[in-house]
């Protein structure tokens, strides 16, 4: 495992692309988001920004990180550049260890380094299944990075309910139909 | 494409067989096995006196789905750190009256946790007498019975549906990776949303990420914004899709039932919620970014047809029965199998 805890491992400019993930995050949180913001950096510039917008598109699917994937298949299709050589140089800063999902697409996208905030408890592609032990991707991750400002503004979201869950989920006795 | 022949379905017999559960390896495997410490009781008629009496100085909290006796042995302590010879010692300690036993102690093993299946049962209980409390449907998932035939044959109409829009995929886009999906609302028995890989344009457009994607779509559009509210929302196939569908297979379901917000649901499960109570039919294994979208998803059941390489319900890893996740589903392989293996061919 290669996730360094220390915050002084990460330059200026990596640091100033953590604070712009953290505001998509928060932005998030605004809008009865789970709060995690992401951004995409190829050649030293933002060219994705995302924030996770399940709830606001009613699919489970659109996490910050795949919000960011779809908008570099724009930019290399904009730019006539070849996706693959794109994405193996882009640098994810995400203010959440990606969960199982996001982590397998990045991984399949070889994308050059992940730098995330804070673990995932719930859905962590290596806290909760070491989704890097299964596919050995190329890519370099490192966590721990203002890993307490991003998990208080998870605390912070899952304080009140999610507003689109359904109410009161009774305990079904197994799916028997 | 444009063939008017329709799609006959098979007689389900053969391929009840080829549909495999993916269930988790404890409920497959052996229950383990565990050490125990026996010795036979003197005289039978002070069986029940003796077992109280054990059962009083020396519980064995971690194997109580063990009966304490098997005929005249009873069962004393787990073998564990104590020697043979520490074992009339321990029980004089515990103020049990060892003259009762024939000091005649052996080591036996027996089932260290409760058999989950019958199978398991009748093995363990052939070591040392154990309680079981067989759950039906368990059961029916590991002697692969869940299905009735006409189940079964639904299940094959919709793979069949899936194998269809993969090759609509691999004829009309010149695609060589086809993967076709179909997602259904078992409660209508109606196709709610369709999808096929579409990895070319964009890399983690999968088939089970665009289907996701088209439940999605049903699920924008409000019933009050709706003129016909008795009809079903097609919103998650498209017209294309629909039409070569529709032709196909005749007599077919298609839409959803309309969204509701969490102010007009009465009952948590009326939903419809992300995917909550869909079933999902993809001819290919999902891998681990799809398999764990559809935990995200929140899907009831998955039907695939071949394992792939880098599969997540079997292959490479079981996502679906990662204990520490928020939903589980359910998983069956092997549905259509050789119309799924035929999509590889070129």
């Amino acid at each position: 495992m290669s996730t360094a805890e220390s915050e002084s491992s990460l330059s200026d400019i990596e640091k100033s692309f953590m604070e712009k993930a953290f505001c998509y995050a928060k932005e998030a949180l605004q809008n009865q988001e789970v709060p995690v913001g992401c951004i995409f950096v190829y050649h030293n510039e933002v060219i994705a920004v995302g924030r996770n917008e399940v709830n606001q598109t009613k699919n489970a699917t659109r996490h910050a990180e795949m919000v960011c994937v779809d908008q570099v298949v724009e930019y290399s299709k904009t730019n006539s550049l070849k996706l693959e050589s794109v994405f193996e140089q882009i640098d994810v800063f995400v203010t959440v260890e990606p969960c199982i999902m996001c982590a397998a697409a990045l991984y399949d996208l070889k994308v050059r380094s992940i730098t995330f905030g804070c673990k995932n408890d719930r859905f962590g592609g290596s806290t909760v299944l070491d989704v890097k032990e299964i596919l050995k991707p190329v890519t370099v991750v490192q966590g721990g990075h203002r890993a307490d400002e991003a998990m208080a503004l998870l605390k912070e979201f899952y304080k009140g309910q999610n507003p689109n869950a359904p109410a009161s989920k009774v305990k079904l006795k197994k799916s028997v139909e | 494409m444009r063939s008017s022949k329709r799609i006959k379905l098979d007689k389900p017999e053969h391929s009840q067989k080829c549909l495999i559960p993916i269930i988790s390896d404890d409920l497959i495997q052996d229950t383990p096995l565990i050490d125990v410490y026996v010795d036979t009781i003197n005289d039978p008629k002070h069986i029940s006196k003796v077992i109280i009496d054990l059962n009083s100085s020396l519980p064995i909290l971690d194997l109580t789905h063990l009966k304490r006796v098997k005929g005249k042995d009873i069962l004393l302590c787990p073998v564990d750190s104590i020697g043979i010879d520490q074992v009339h010692g321990l029980l004089k300690i515990k103020n049990f009256d060892t003259s009762y036993l024939q000091n005649n102690i052996r080591v036996v093993s027996v089932a260290k946790i409760p058999p989950k299946t019958r199978t398991q049962y009748n093995k363990v209980n052939k070591y040392w007498p154990c309680n079981f409390h067989s759950d039906k449907y368990i059961e029916k998932l590991v002697t692969n019975t869940l299905f009735s035939s006409e189940e079964l044959c639904e299940h094959e109409k919709f793979m069949k549906m899936a194998v269809l829009l993969a090759n609509y995929r691999k004829i009309t886009y010149k695609d060589r990776k086809c993967v076709g999906s179909v997602v259904v609302d078992p409660k209508i028995k109606s196709i709610v949303a369709v999808g096929y890989s579409n990895a070319l344009s964009n890399p983690c457009e999968h088939a089970t990420m665009v289907s996701i994607n088209n439940v999605a779509q049903t699920q924008l559009s409000n019933i009050n914004d709706v003129p016909n509210k008795s009809k079903l929302n097609l919103s998650g196939i498209p017209e294309d899709i629909h039409t070569v569908l529709q032709d196909k297979f005749e007599g077919s379901c298609f839409g959803s039932t309309w969204f509701k917000d969490k102010s007009e649901i009465g009952q948590p499960s009326d939903g419809p919620y992300l995917c909550t109570g869909y079933y999902i039919y993809l001819t290919h294994e999902p891998c681990i970014m799809c398999s764990m979208a559809l935990v995200h998803s929140r899907i009831k059941k998955v039907f695939y047809g071949i394992n792939s390489s880098n599969g997540a319900l079997g292959t490479l890893c079981k996502v679906h029965l990662l204990k520490d996740l928020n939903h589980h589903y359910e998983v069956f392989a092997g549905l259509c199998k050789s119309e799924c293996e035929g999509l590889n061919i070129l």
